[in-house]
């Protein structure tokens, strides 16, 4: 693209010209969340960010209901395009709300039945290729696929059933069960959709939880614990891009030996989605920052570790909308490896500022990872 | 041997570590090294960010430290042969073994090729073998590595702790068992640290002879605690085993968090009150037994909490708000506790505290 210099540009200031907060006398230093403002961050986390996106979920699954329905009712490669986009919708959807993985998420095994991922031992695409091999007829209502394996429910699954071989078959009547399976699929993920808008929208549920830290509160006991969850939520989420969706596919350029890449281990790699769903999972991470107002948790000298973690994200978010098409062919061309090296460390630099410079500015004195026990 | 493959050249690592510490062995730290008197080792992280590991005194005072090539998590000491080990942080892929006289140079071992360690680890009663807890991570089975103390540490078998991601282990008071925590939880090394199967946990603690590797006794959690990861040992005054928890599930779930269990014997949860299971906010960092006075410490990072029980009657005798705590050993008097603020006792440092310490004498 275009604009691509300039946004490298960018992207080398944002690696090299920033101070680094955490230097030694810094980082443990005695630090101490903003406690005043934790109640209305966490609140505005819930009320700006976490509803609104699985209420946004809610709305993509069942228009992807919707849309498996038709194409079933009326195959054509018309109605399979809709599918398709459809699908591709609730990727980016998912990917931006995937980043709360804890409370409504951790409880029925609910987000391993949405996103069943990483898959090492090709589980989930063995049990859907023998679902389909044998037309397994209980996969083809919501009601029975739902206690089935978690690997033969969900996105990955789906993604099969509309890429995978075979799904030739969508745009006419051999491709029957295929289709019905796949509609059960996007029912399944619905359902879980509206579970999780749901358990968020209880009144007195996680949400009354997440307002109003403090004793006797069922999952903080206090404001330091309430902010050490959010920020977690961060570490955790740019370590997840870093680990899960980068480095399985593409490990980057490691003294001077380039990678040659693993495509077939690239999340969503049939659908093209890899770099899409990257990219919403740090305009995700991004959105949540800036509406929750992440940066009120610091002490008024430390503001700036917010502004510096800002730019680095709008650096890794530019960048992964920039490397387009099949990541198969991104990881073969030497200006996509490129922008992958680059996306790689961008993405390890942003994770330091969270995890050492915002964990130390908010009283996590050695930084947020240090303190994860183990 | 195992340090000829992985990360780290050992003559590279051995010739940094000792640069380092020398250049951290200020005036103070060098009379505090005549006198001799340490007691507990712990791993540590500098304010530079680097990391090492230092032997203190009762008081909680540093007395020497030496650097290491990154994180690690647990020790473990020989009386009988006066080493010490610290094992990488898991995924990690190395161990340094240390004399604890100072007689002999520090020997690095690299984790074999598919395997890599969890963090923790024990020697034989003779101290002639060091037993670690690893990962096979392709099969996702518990391993336990064995290295020969005679010759370099040189890998020279292992056996399977018949469970799915192991951390702490221990010896038995006989010395013919290993005691192991199968925590329960997958990890590969190629995702980090990340849980891959919190769904489809499968906590358990094994038995295993030292001699055959053969499983002499297993307890696999039941079904309702299979959140309840089953994380650290230590033996009881009476050869029991006690066990400390990490529950995956719930913030208000209040799992029971600690237990026992014996040769022969099925596992008893300790009842702890409401308050401190709370207090303990569903995780146990460490877990020490002070056989001589019959105490066990717990402490809580996430908590904030140190708590030790009466190990005759699991009753609660004190609490005590520590915040950050990470490591807890058997003292004199009680327990020394140190925290990642740099806290050990009521000493503090300029340093980090790992979430472990090891007392370097039988207690």
């Amino acid at each position: 693209m275009s604009y691509m210099p300039s946004l490298a540009l960018g992207l080398c200031l944002a690696t090299i010209a920033l101070p680094a907060f955490a230097q030694e006398g810094s980082a443990l230093s005695p630090r101490v969340v903003n406690e005043a403002a934790v109640p209305q961050v966490m609140a505005k986390a819930v009320d700006d960010f976490i509803i609104p996106g699985y209420r946004n979920l809610s709305n993509k699954t069942a228009a992807l209901a919707t849309a498996t329905a038709a194409l079933c009712q009326a195959p054509s490669p018309a109605s399979q395009d809709k599918a398709k986009a459809a699908f591709s919708d609730l990727v980016q959807a998912w990917s931006t709300i995937e980043i709360i993985r804890l409370g409504p998420a951790l409880a029925q095994n609910r987000f391993e039945r949405f996103l069943f991922y990483p898959d090492r031992k090709s589980t989930g695409l063995k049990q859907v290729q023998a679902i389909l091999a044998k037309s397994n007829e209980t996969a083809t209502s919501a009601a029975t696929l739902k206690g089935k394996s978690v690997a033969a429910q969900g996105l990955g699954a789906l993604e099969y059933v509309l890429y995978g071989n075979g799904s030739e078959t969508l745009v006419g009547k051999t491709g029957d069960f295929r289709c019905r399976y796949g509609v059960a699929i996007s029912q399944n993920l619905d359902s879980i959709a509206n579970e999780f808008l749901a358990e968020w929208q209880k009144p007195d549920g996680i949400q009354a939880a997440w307002k109003n830290p403090g004793p006797g509160n069922p999952e903080f006991r206090d404001s330091k614990e309430a902010a050490t969850e959010l920020l977690g939520i961060f570490v955790h989420g740019v370590e997840m891009v870093k680990d899960q969706r980068l480095k399985p596919f593409y490990a980057g350029t490691v003294d001077g030996v380039e990678d040659k890449g693993h495509p077939k281990s690239a999340i969503y790699w049939r659908s093209e989605n890899t770099m899409p769903s990257i990219a919403a999972n740090f305009a995700g991470l991004k959105t949540l920052f800036d509406v929750a107002d992440m940066q009120s948790l610091l002490p008024e000298d430390s503001r700036s570790v917010a502004g510096s973690a800002d730019f680095v994200f709008k650096s890794v978010i530019g960048i992964s909308q920039n490397i387009d098409g099949p990541i198969a062919d991104a990881i073969a061309d030497d200006k996509s490896r490129g922008k992958l090296d680059f996306l790689t460390l961008n993405t390890v630099d942003l994770l330091g500022r969270l995890n050492k410079d915002f964990g130390g500015a908010i009283g996590l004195g050695a930084g947020f990872s240090f303190a994860d026990g183990d | 041997m195992g340090a000829t493959t992985g990360l780290i050249d050992r003559r590279t690592f051995i010739k940094m570590a000792g640069a380092a510490w020398v250049a951290t062995l200020g005036a103070r730290g060098a009379f505090a090294l005549e006198r001799a008197d340490a007691v507990f080792a712990s791993a540590f992280m500098a304010p530079d960010g680097s990391f090492g590991v230092a032997t203190l005194t009762e008081a909680g005072e540093i007395v020497e430290r030496t650097a290491l090539p990154a994180r690690a998590h647990g020790m473990a000491y020989s009386a009988a042969s006066k080493r010490t080990v610290a094992f990488a942080r898991r995924p990690g892929t190395y161990a340094m073994i240390l004399a604890a006289d100072g007689s002999a140079e520090p020997i690095v071992i690299a984790a074999a090729d598919g395997r890599h360690f969890y963090g923790h680890g024990c020697f034989s009663a003779d101290g002639r073998l060091l037993y670690a807890t690893e990962n096979d991570f392709a099969a996702n089975r518990g391993m336990i590595g064995i290295y020969d103390g005679t010759s370099a540490f040189a890998r020279v078998g292992e056996f399977p702790t018949y469970g799915i991601g192991p951390h702490d282990m221990t010896l038995s008071a006989d010395g013919r068992m290993l005691a192991i925590a199968n925590g329960g939880i997958e990890t590969h090394p190629d995702f980090g640290r990340t849980k891959l199967n919190l769904d489809h946990m499968e906590p358990s603690l094994t038995l295993v002879d030292t001699e055959t590797g053969a499983l002499i006794q297993k307890h696999a959690l039941p079904a309702e605690l299979s959140r309840l990861s089953t994380r650290h040992v230590d033996i009881g005054p009476k050869g029991e085993i006690w066990f400390a928890c990490q529950y995956e599930g719930a913030r208000d779930g209040l799992p029971p968090l600690v237990g026992h269990f014996s040769h022969g014997a099925d596992l008893a949860f300790v009842p702890l009150p409401e308050s401190t299971t709370e207090a303990l906010a569903n995780y146990v960092g460490a877990i020490a037994v002070n056989r001589a006075e019959g105490l066990i410490g717990l402490t809580s990072p996430r908590g904030g909490v140190a708590v030790t029980l009466d190990a005759r009657s699991g009753a609660v005798l004190r609490e005590q708000r520590v915040t950050d705590a990470a490591g807890v050993a058997a003292a004199r008097p009680g327990f020394a506790v140190s925290s990642y603020g740099g806290r050990f006792k009521d000493h503090e440092s300029r340093v980090a505290w790992d979430q472990h310490i090891v007392r370097l004498s039988r207690s």
